[in-house]
C-alpha cells in the first residue's frame, strides 16, 4: 500500500481486480536512471489501455508506481505481452516480459533536449499532454544560458513573444520586458515574476531611466542567483495567465528554484571569472582639441550666441583683452602671447574614455550542497558575486544564501520550508544637477583640451558645465569621485512554506505561505568639496534685509542623506485539486483562495554641515517655511494594501486526444475609495486542445511524435487605482500666512463614479508538431488581443475645476505571431549539434485615443503605442536653415511652415497662427520604438567531452529617437560634441544635410520660434535613427573532464568553460553611438563585452 | 458534482463577504474627507489656491508699468500694451483653472453639508457659510476680470463667466450673463451671512472669512452694481466695529495697511504682488504725482526713486502683504455711496477721518479745506482719486476704472530703445479681459 501514496506524476488508479478467465502474474522489478544508475522513485510501470482492451479486460488502467528504492510489484493478466515504465525527462520504455521470468531491473535514458513532461505554473503542474495554453520554458544552465549574471538576462532571445531591452549595462541595472508587446497605455507594463508559486513584490521597472547610473532602481529580481534556478516558464495567453488575475495582464515568468534530490549527497562548486575590457569612446566620434578649438575660434569670430562667454577660446582671449580685436580682425590681430596660448591649447589633450575607465575583473562563487532520503530532502548553497563597473569606484556585491528542505511526516502529510536571503551592495558616487559626474555622459561634454590636474597635481576646475550661462561653479570628476559617494545596502529575505495533503489518489491540498522582506538603505554624501556641496550652498542663498547681505543658510560642510525603503508582503493560499478518470474521461478540478498584503515604507532624512571624520553634523537655521520645504529634513510615506482573490481551474480530457480547460479568477483589492461594486471582476478563460497525433487515422504516421492544435479565449482586465467615485484628498502642510502652517487637503483626482475595467480580450491559437523522435520541434502561435474600455486620460473643460481625469476611452490590439523551432541536426556517437530558433512579430496599434487639445504631438491613433512622429525635412536652404516638407510637399522654411508674422513691439519675438491642430498635421509616422520583429537563434555543438554554443539576439525594425548632435540656436561652447557640427552647413560646406548654426540677429523669427520651441528641432527626421540589430549574446566553449581520471580524486564531474558576452553587434548604423540600445539615452552605459572563463566541480 | 459546483460557489461567496473587512484599509495620508476638521483642511487648499489675478490685471491700468527687460516684458508687456491678441508662449496668462478648483471645493463642501461630521453644528454651519462666500467671491473676480462692468448700459445681458453651481462633470459648461452671475453672487452672500458665525480668526488664519468679511463683500459687491444704500450700509458696520481701526501712517510705529498684522485687516487671503509681479513692476508716474508732499503714503508704500527714477512698490513681493478686505477700502466705499446719495456731509467726515491718518497736519488742514468746497460731481471724483491713492497696488485700480467712467488712457513706453504710444479709447471694449486660450482650448463653448 505505502507504494502507492510516493511521488505520483501520472495519476493512475489501480483496483484490485477480479479477473474472472485469465490467471493473473505478479511481476517486480527496479528502476535505475541511465545517468547516474540511481533508482528512480515514482516511475510509472503499466500496462497500456490498448492491449487491456484486446485481452477485453474491464479495467480502463492498470499501472503501479515504483517506491523509494525505485522496487515496484504488479500483478497483470498473464496474456499481457509489455510492461510499460515511464518517468518524467526519460524515454518510455517498453519491456517484453518473458513467460516465467518475474525480476526485471530496467534502466530508463534520460530525454535529451526535448520537452518537458510537466510544466509549472505557479499554482498547479500540468502535464503537457493536457496544456492547452501558450507557455515557453526555459532551463536554467550554464550549457542553456550562459554566464549569465542575473535572470532576467537568461531570457534575451531564448522565448519566442518576449522582448528583453537592457537599459543600461551599469552593474545591476534592470531590463525592461515585454511580452507580446504592450497591453496598457497606463499603468505597469512589467510582466509578473513568480517565485517557487510566490508572487514577487518590487519587480516594476521605472518607466523613465533617464539619467544617472547613480538612481537605478534595482528589481527584486536582482536578487536572484541565476545558480539556484532550475528553470523559468513564461506564461503568454489568457487560458496560463488568468489564474493570476489582474496582475497578470502583461503576461508571468515563473521561477522554480532547484529542489534536492533522494540520493546521498551531492556538492556542487562553480566560479566564475569575468574581464571586462574598459569602454572605447571612440565610436563616439567626439572633436580633438585641435578641431575644437578651431571650431570656437570660427564661432567667436562669427559672433555666434554671444551670451554664452565659455570655452577654452574665449577664457584665453578674455583674460588678454582682444574678444573685440580678434571678431574685427581676425587671427591675424592676436598678440604672440594669445597665439602661442591657443596653440598651447590645441597642443592639450585628455582622452577622456582612457582616464574614465578601466579594466574591470569580476568574480563569483557558488557553492551548493543537495541530497535526501525518504523522509528529507535539502538544498542549501551559498553565492557570491562581485561586479565591478568599467567606471572606478561602481562596484556591485551580491551574496546569496538558499536554503530548502521537504519533510515527509506520513503517508499524507509533507512539508516544505524554503528560504531565500541575500545582500547586496551597490557603490558609487553622487550626481550632480547636471549629470556630469556620470562619465558616459561627461566624457561626452568634456572639452578635449581641459586637464583635470595642473602641474603640482592639484585639481583644476571646468567652469564651464553649469548649464545657463553661469560659470561661478568649478567642477572636477576627480574631485567629485573622491568627495562623494553613494552606497545602497539591499537586505532580502523570502521564505516560502508549503504544505501538502495527500489524502488519496484523487484528491489533494495544498497551502502555501509566503513572506517577502526587501529593505534597502541608500546612504549619500558629498563632502564640502564638491560640486555639488558648491551648488547646494548656492541655492541657499538669500537676501538678508536686515543685515542688507546675501546669506545662505546651509550651513558650511558636506551633506548626508539616507534613503531607508522597506517593502514587504504576505501571501497565504489553500487550494484542493481532485481528479478522477472514468474510462476514458479524464476531470480535473482544482480550486483555492489567496490573501494577500503589502506594505512600503519611505523614510528620508538628510543632515547638512556634515563632517565625515567626527560624523557629525550642523543645525539648519532656515529665514522661513518657504525655504525649509525646500530643503526637507525628514520625510516618511507609507502604504499598504490588502487583496484577496478566489481562483479556480478545470479541465478535461477524453481518450487523451480532446481536451478542454476553463478558469476563473475574482481578484478584490482595498482599492481605497473605490466603489464596492469594482472590488471583484472576474477574470477567465477558456481553452481547447485537439491532439491529432492520437487519432486513430494518425496511427500509420509514426514519424510524427505529436501533432496537436490549441485554442484559447480570455479576459483580462485592469482597474485604475487612483480614481474613485468619491473624492479622495492627500494631506500636506501648506501656509498662507506668515507661520500660519496647517493641514491642507488637496485633492487628487476627479470622482468619477462613471469608471469602469479595463478589459482586454486575448485570443490565441497554436500548433505543437514534433517528428522523427522530437528531431524537429516546432510551434506556432498566433494570438490577437484587444483591449478595451482602456483606461487613460481625458481633458476637461477647465470650469470643472480640474483639467484631466481618468476614463476608459481607448482601445488597442496586438497581434503577432510566435515561432519556436528547435532541431536535433546531428547525432552520432561524438557529435551532436542542435539548434534553436525563435522568432516573434507583434503589431500593436491603437485604435483610439483622445489627447489634449493643445498637444504637439498627433494623436497615435492608428500606429503603435510606440508611434514617432518627425517633421519631414528636404534638406536646406541657401543659407544652410532647415526645409520642411510640408503637405503638398513643397519645401518650405520653418516660417512659411508656421506663418511666422513679423515681431510686431520691436522685440524679438514672432507670432504664429498655426493652431495646434494644424500643428500636428506638420508631422509625419516615421515608426515605431518598438521593434516589431524579435528573436534568438542558439546552436549547440558537442564533440566528445567539448561543447561549443552561441547565442543570437536580434531586434528588427524599431526606431529610437536620438538627442541632436548640436544645438543650432544655443551650440554651447564650453562643452565637447561629436564631429557632426564639423560636417554642418557653412558658407564653404554647403553639400550637408546638417543645419547652420543659426545667428540671432538673421531671420530673427525663426531664430526664436526654434529656440522657445525646441521640441520643433529635437523632432526632426534626421535625428530618428533605425534601430534594427542583432548581437552575440555569448559564444561559448566548454569541456568536460574525464570522468575516470576524476573519480579517482573523488571528484564526480568536472568541467571548465571560456564564454565570451556581447562580443559583436551587428546591425543599422549607430555612428557616434556606443551601442544601439543606448543611442536614445546619452547617459546610459552600453552593455559591456565581457570574456568570462568558469570552473564547475561537483562531489 | 453538480452539488459539489454548488457548494463550492456558496462557500466563495460567504468568503467574499468576509472579506471586505480584510479589505478595507484606510491609507495613511489620504483620506476621503467625512468631519468637519477635514473638510476644514480642504477648504484650506481652497483658500491656498485663490489666485492673486486682481494684481495682473493692474498691469491694464495706470498706476503701474512694466520694466523694460527682456524677460518681464515678455511675461507681462501685453498687459501693459493692452495686447490680447498676439499671445507668447512666453506670457503670463491669467488663472482660470484655480478659480473653479476653488469652486469645485466650494461646491463639494455646499453639497455635503446635511453629511458633515460634527460636534458642534456651529462649525459646520461657518465652513459652509465660507464656501458660500469663496463662491460668490470668485465669481465675483472673475465676472469682473471676464465680464463686462455692471454699470456699464446693456451689460447685464451680455454673456460673462461660466457660473457652477454644482459639480457635474458631464455637463456643458456654457457662459452666463453678467446678471445671472451677480445674481448669484448676491444669494450666496445672503446665504453665507445666515450662516457665518465667527467674529475673528487667529492672526496666522486671518485668511479664512468671518461674519464681517460676508459685510465687506457684501459691500463691495454692492458698490460695483451702484447699489448704494446697501454699500454704505455695510460698509458702516465695519467702520462701526471696534475691531478694525485705521492704522495711523503718522506715528513712527505704523504698518503697512495692507500688511496682515494690521489693525486694518478684515481678510487677509489673495496675494496680489507676488514676488515675481512684483519684481516685474514699476510705480508710474501718473500715480506717483497723485501724492502730495505732507502723504505719509508716498514713503511708505514706494521706495525713492534710484538713479534710473525707477520707483518700485513696498506693499507687495512676500505674503505679509496679503490682503483682500481692509477698513480703509471701506471708508472710501460709504464716503462714494453717500456721495452718490447726495449726503456730502457725511461723505466729507469719512473722508476727512482716513486723510487725518494719512497726511500731515498742514497737509491735512489745506486739504480739508478744499475738501469741504467740494460739490457733489467733484467730490465723487476726488473719493476715485483717494482710492487710487489709498488703495494703490492692491489690485483696485483696473476694477474701480471699469466700473466707474472707464476712461481713455494713453501710455508711452519704451519699447527697445524707441518710444511708442498705446492708447485705451473710453469704453473701450479691451476694458473687459479675454478668457485665457487654456481655457477655451479645454471648454470650446465658451466661445458661444
Amino acid at each position: 500500500m505505502k507504494k502507492r501514496l510516493l511521488f505520483i506524476f501520472y495519476i493512475l488508479s489501480l483496483y484490485s481486480a477480479v479477473w474472472a478467465q485469465t490467471t493473473n502474474v505478479t511481476i517486480t522489478g527496479t528502476i535505475f536512471s541511465s545517468e547516474d544508475n540511481m533508482p528512480l522513485i515514482g516511475a510509472s510501470v503499466y500496462v497500456e489501455n490498448e492491449e487491456l482492451e484486446d485481452q477485453d479486460i474491464r479495467e480502463s488502467t492498470l499501472g503501479v508506481i515504483t517506491n523509494f528504492d525505485g522496487e515496484f510489484s504488479i500483478t497483470i493478466p498473464q496474456n499481457i505481452k509489455n510492461l510499460y515504465c515511464s518517468y518524467i525527462g526519460h524515454e518510455t520504455f517498453v519491456l517484453p516480459l518473458v513467460k516465467g521470468k518475474t525480476d526485471y531491473t530496467i534502466q530508463l535514458t534520460p530525454t535529451a533536449q526535448m520537452l518537458d513532461a510537466v510544466v509549472v505554473t505557479g499554482y498547479q503542474t500540468i502535464e503537457r499532454r493536457k496544456l492547452t495554453a501558450a507557455v515557453s520554458n526555459v532551463n536554467i544552465s550554464e550549457e542553456t544560458v550562459g554566464a549569465i549574471k542575473s535572470i532576467d538576462q537568461a531570457l534575451a532571445g531564448q522565448i519566442a513573444g518576449l522582448q528583453v531591452t537592457s537599459l543600461s549595462g551599469t552593474p545591476g541595472a534592470p531590463i525592461k520586458i515585454r511580452i507580446r508587446g504592450t497591453s496598457s497605455l497606463q499603468g505597469t507594463q512589467d510582466p509578473l515574476w513568480v517565485l517557487d508559486g510566490i508572487p514577487l513584490e518590487g519587480t516594476d521597472i521605472p518607466e523613465h531611466l533617464d539619467n544617472d547610473i547613480t538612481n537605478i532602481k534595482q528589481s527584486s529580481i536582482a536578487g536572484l542567483n541565476p545558480a539556484d534556478i532550475d528553470n523559468i516558464t513564461v506564461l503568454k495567453d489568457a487560458a496560463a495567465t488568468a489564474i493570476y488575475g489582474a496582475r497578470a495582464a502583461n503576461g508571468v515568468i515563473v521561477i522554480t528554484t532547484k529542489n534536492g534530490k533522494i540520493g546521498k549527497p551531492k556538492v556542487s562548486f562553480s566560479t566564475r571569472m569575468t574581464y571586462t575590457p574598459t569602454l572605447s569612446t571612440k565610436r563616439l566620434n567626439l572633436l580633438n582639441s585641435e578641431e575644437k578649438v578651431n571650431l570656437e575660434l570660427d564661432l567667436l569670430r562669427n559672433k555666434y550666441n554671444e551670451d554664452n562667454k565659455k570655452g577654452g577660446v574665449y577664457h584665453i582671449l578674455d583674460r588678454l583683452d582682444l574678444i573685440n580685436a580678434y571678431q574685427e580682425s581676425g587671427y591675424e590681430a592676436l598678440t604672440d602671447e594669445a597665439k602661442a596660448q591657443l596653440l598651447h591649447l590645441q597642443s592639450q589633450s585628455t582622452d577622456w574614455g582612457e582616464i574614465l575607465f578601466r579594466d574591470a575583473l569580476n568574480q563569483e562563487y557558488n557553492v551548493n550542497i543537495s541530497g535526501g532520503s525518504e523522509k528529507v530532502t535539502y538544498y542549501n548553497s551559498l553565492g557570491f558575486f562581485t561586479e565591478k563597473g568599467n567606471v572606478k569606484g561602481v562596484q556591485a556585491d551580491r551574496f546569496n544564501l538558499v536554503s530548502k528542505t521537504s519533510y515527509r511526516i506520513n503517508n499524507i502529510v509533507k512539508i516544505g520550508a524554503s528560504i531565500f536571503a541575500n545582500r547586496r551592495k551597490n557603490k558609487i558616487y553622487l550626481t550632480d544637477k547636471y549629470g556630469m559626474s556620470n562619465p558616459l555622459f561627461y566624457s561626452r561634454k568634456a572639452t578635449p583640451y581641459f586637464l583635470p590636474y595642473n602641474e603640482d597635481g592639484e585639481y583644476n576646475y571646468d567652469y564651464d558645465i553649469q548649464n545657463n550661462t553661469d560659470t561661478d561653479l568649478g567642477f572636477n570628476i576627480f574631485e567629485e569621485r573622491k568627495n562623494t559617494s553613494s552606497k545602497e545596502t539591499i537586505n532580502a529575505l523570502s521564505s516560502i512554506f508549503d504544505l501538502e495533503l495527500r489524502f488519496n489518489d484523487n484528491l489533494k491540498i495544498t497551502s502555501q505561505l509566503g513572506l517577502q522582506l526587501d529593505e534597502s538603505t541608500k546612504e549619500q554624501i558629498a563632502e564640502e568639496n564638491s560640486f555639488t556641496m558648491r551648488d547646494i550652498h548656492k541655492s541657499s542663498q538669500y537676501w538678508d534685509s536686515a543685515s542688507s547681505s546675501f546669506k545662505r543658510f546651509i550651513p558650511d560642510g558636506g551633506v548626508h542623506k539616507v534613503n531607508k525603503n522597506s517593502n514587504s508582503q504576505i501571501t497565504w493560499k489553500a487550494l484542493g485539486e481532485y481528479r478522477n478518470k472514468w474510462n476514458q474521461h479524464e476531470f480535473e478540478i482544482m480550486a483555492g483562495t489567496e490573501i494577500r498584503k503589502n506594505w512600503y515604507e519611505t523614510l528620508f532624512t538628510a543632515g547638512y554641515g556634515f563632517d565625515k571624520k567626527t560624523l557629525t553634523t550642523k543645525p539648519v537655521i532656515f529665514p522661513d517655511e518657504e525655504k525649509a520645504r525646500q530643503f526637507p529634513l525628514h520625510t516618511k510615506t507609507y502604504r499598504e494594501n490588502a487583496f484577496a482573490s478566489f481562483f479556480s481551474t478545470t479541465s478535461y480530457s477524453f481518450r487523451n486526444t480532446y481536451t478542454i480547460g476553463g478558469s476563473i479568477r475574482m481578484d478584490g483589492s482595498d482599492l481605497f475609495g473605490v466603489d464596492k461594486k469594482y472590488r471583484y471582476l472576474p477574470l477567465y478563460s477558456v481553452s481547447g486542445l485537439w491532439r491529432i497525433s492520437n487519432e486513430p487515422f494518425m496511427k500509420s504516421t509514426d514519424w510524427i511524435d505529436n501533432l496537436a492544435i490549441r485554442a484559447s479565449y480570455g479576459l483580462q482586465g485592469n482597474i485604475d487605482k487612483n480614481t474613485s467615485p468619491y473624492l479622495i484628498g492627500s494631506y500636506k502642510v501648506e501656509t498662507i500666512l506668515p507661520d500660519g502652517s496647517e493641514d491642507m487637503i488637496t485633492v487628487n483626482s476627479a470622482p468619477n463614479d462613471k469608471l469602469r475595467w479595463e478589459k482586454t480580450h486575448s485570443i490565441n491559437a497554436g500548433i505543437d508538431f514534433s517528428m522523427n523522435n522530437q528531431a524537429i520541434n516546432l510551434s506556432l502561435d498566433y494570438y490577437y488581443r484587444k483591449g478595451v474600455d482602456l483606461i487613460g486620460m481625458q481633458t476637461l473643460p477647465l470650469e470643472t475645476g480640474f483639467y484631466s481625469n481618468t476614463i476608459n476611452w481607448a482601445s488597442m490590439t496586438n497581434k503577432g505571431i510566435e515561432i519556436a523551432l528547435s532541431t536535433r541536426n546531428i547525432t552520432t556517437e561524438n557529435f551532436s549539434w542542435y539548434t534553436n530558433f525563435n522568432f516573434a512579430y507583434n503589431a500593436n496599434k491603437v485604435l483610439k485615443e483622445k489627447i489634449r487639445e493643445d498637444a504637439t504631438l498627433p494623436s497615435r491613433e492608428g500606429y503603435s503605442v510606440g508611434a514617432l512622429f518627425v517633421f519631414e525635412t528636404a534638406g536646406l536652404d541657401e543659407d544652410g536653415y532647415i526645409l520642411f516638407k510640408n503637405k503638398a510637399g513643397e519645401k518650405v522654411t520653418l516660417k512659411e511652415l508656421y506663418r511666422l508674422e513679423d515681431p510686431q513691439w520691436g522685440f524679438p519675438m514672432a507670432t504664429s497662427d498655426v493652431t495646434p491642430d494644424e500643428e500636428r498635421s506638420f508631422l509625419t509616422h516615421k515608426g515605431s520604438s518598438e521593434p516589431p520583429y524579435t528573436g534568438g537563434f542558439i546552436n549547440t555543438f558537442t564533440y566528445k567531452n567539448w561543447e561549443l554554443s552561441f547565442n543570437l539576439a536580434f531586434n528588427f525594425g524599431g526606431y529610437v529617437r536620438t538627442t541632436p548632435s548640436y544645438n543650432i540656436t544655443d551650440f554651447d561652447k564650453g562643452k565637447n560634441t561629436n564631429k557632426d557640427i564639423l560636417n554642418r552647413w557653412t558658407h564653404d560646406n554647403k553639400n550637408t544635410n546638417l543645419p547652420a548654426l543659426l545667428a540671432q540677429d538673421y531671420r530673427g523669427d525663426e531664430f526664436y520660434w526654434y529656440m522657445f520651441r525646441p521640441d520643433i528641432y529635437r523632432n526632426l527626421d534626421i535625428w530618428v535613427k533605425k534601430l534594427s540589430y542583432m548581437r552575440l549574446q555569448n559564444l561559448r566553449l566548454g569541456y568536460r573532464l574525464p570522468e575516470k581520471a576524476l573519480n579517482k580524486m573523488g571528484v564526480s564531474t568536472a568541467s571548465v568553460a571560456l564564454e565570451g558576452r556581447n562580443l559583436f553587434v551587428a546591425g543599422a548604423s549607430y555612428k557616434n553611438y556606443l551601442d544601439p540600445e543606448s543611442m536614445g539615452n546619452p547617459f546610459s552605459a552600453p552593455m559591456p563585452k565581457s570574456i568570462i572563463l568558469s570552473l564547475n566541480l561537483s562531489f | 458534482m453538480k452539488q459539489r459546483i454548488i457548494y463550492s460557489i456558496l462557500s466563495i461567496t460567504l468568503l467574499l463577504v468576509s472579506c471586505d473587512s480584510f479589505l478595507d484599509i484606510q491609507p495613511v495620508g489620504q483620506v476621503i474627507p467625512n468631519n468637519v476638521e477635514e473638510y476644514r483642511a480642504l477648504l484650506a487648499k481652497a483658500y491656498k489656491t485663490v489666485p492673486g489675478n486682481r494684481g495682473l490685471a493692474s498691469l491694464r491700468s495706470d498706476e503701474m508699468k512694466v520694466s523694460n527687460t527682456e524677460w518681464d516684458q515678455n511675461a507681462y508687456g501685453y498687459l501693459e500694451r493692452w495686447d490680447d491678441m498676439s499671445p507668447l508662449t512666453s506670457n503670463v496668462p491669467f488663472s482660470w483653472a484655480n478659480y473653479y478648483q476653488v469652486i469645485f471645493t466650494a461646491n463639494e463642501i455646499i453639497n455635503n453639508r446635511s453629511t458633515i461630521v460634527f460636534t458642534h453644528k456651529e462649525e459646520v454651519d461657518q465652513l459652509v457659510g465660507e464656501a458660500y462666500l469663496l463662491r460668490a467671491y470668485m465669481h465675483f473676480n472673475l465676472v469682473n476680470l471676464h465680464g463686462q462692468p455692471y454699470t456699464k448700459e446693456g451689460a447685464l445681458s451680455t454673456k460673462s463667466i461660466p457660473l457652477r453651481l454644482n459639480n457635474d462633470l458631464e455637463a456643458s459648461v456654457y457662459r452666463n450673463t453678467v446678471e445671472e452671475v451677480y445674481s448669484s453672487i448676491c444669494t450666496d452672500i445672503t446665504n453665507a451671512k445666515e450662516l457665518l458665525n465667527v467674529k475673528e480668526w487667529e492672526k496666522k488664519y486671518s485668511y479664512r472669512f468671518t461674519t464681517y468679511a460676508a459685510n465687506a463683500l457684501s459691500a463691495r459687491v454692492s458698490l460695483y452694481m451702484g447699489n448704494w444704500v446697501v454699500a454704505y450700509e455695510e460698509s458702516m458696520k465695519l467702520i462701526n466695529n471696534p475691531l478694525f481701526n485705521l492704522e495711523n501712517l503718522t506715528s513712527e510705529s505704523a504698518t503697512l495697511p495692507n500688511h496682515y498684522l494690521s489693525q486694518e485687516a478684515i481678510t487677509s487671503l489673495e496675494l496680489v504682488f507676488n514676488s515675481a509681479l512684483n519684481k516685474a513692476t514699476e510705480v508710474s508716474s501718473l500715480l506717483y504725482n497723485k501724492y502730495q508732499e505732507g502723504d505719509y503714503r508716498q514713503h511708505l508704500y514706494f521706495s525713492e526713486p534710484n538713479e534710473e527714477g525707477i520707483i518700485k512698490s513696498q506693499k507687495g513681493g512676500s505674503n505679509e502683504f496679503t490682503s483682500t478686505f481692509r477698513l480703509a477700502e471701506f471708508y472710501l466705499t460709504a464716503a462714494e455711496a453717500l456721495t452718490q446719495l447726495n449726503k456730502l456731509e457725511e461723505a466729507k467726515e469719512l473722508l476727512l477721518q482716513l486723510m487725518q491718518n494719512r497726511l500731515t497736519n498742514e497737509l491735512y488742514s489745506t486739504e480739508k479745506e478744499k475738501l469741504l468746497n467740494l460739490s457733489q460731481g467733484d467730490l465723487i471724483l476726488e473719493i476715485a482719486e483717494e482710492r487710487a491713492r489709498e488703495l494703490a497696488f492692491e489690485g483696485h485700480r483696473w476694477f474701480d476704472l471699469r466700473r466707474t467712467t472707464r476712461p481713455r488712457i494713453e501710455k508711452t513706453l519704451k519699447v527697445g530703445n524707441e518710444d511708442k504710444t498705446y492708447i485705451l479709447e473710453k469704453d473701450d471694449a479691451r476694458y473687459t479681459i479675454p478668457i485665457p486660450n487654456a481655457a477655451i482650448q479645454s471648454n470650446p463653448n465658451l466661445t458661444k
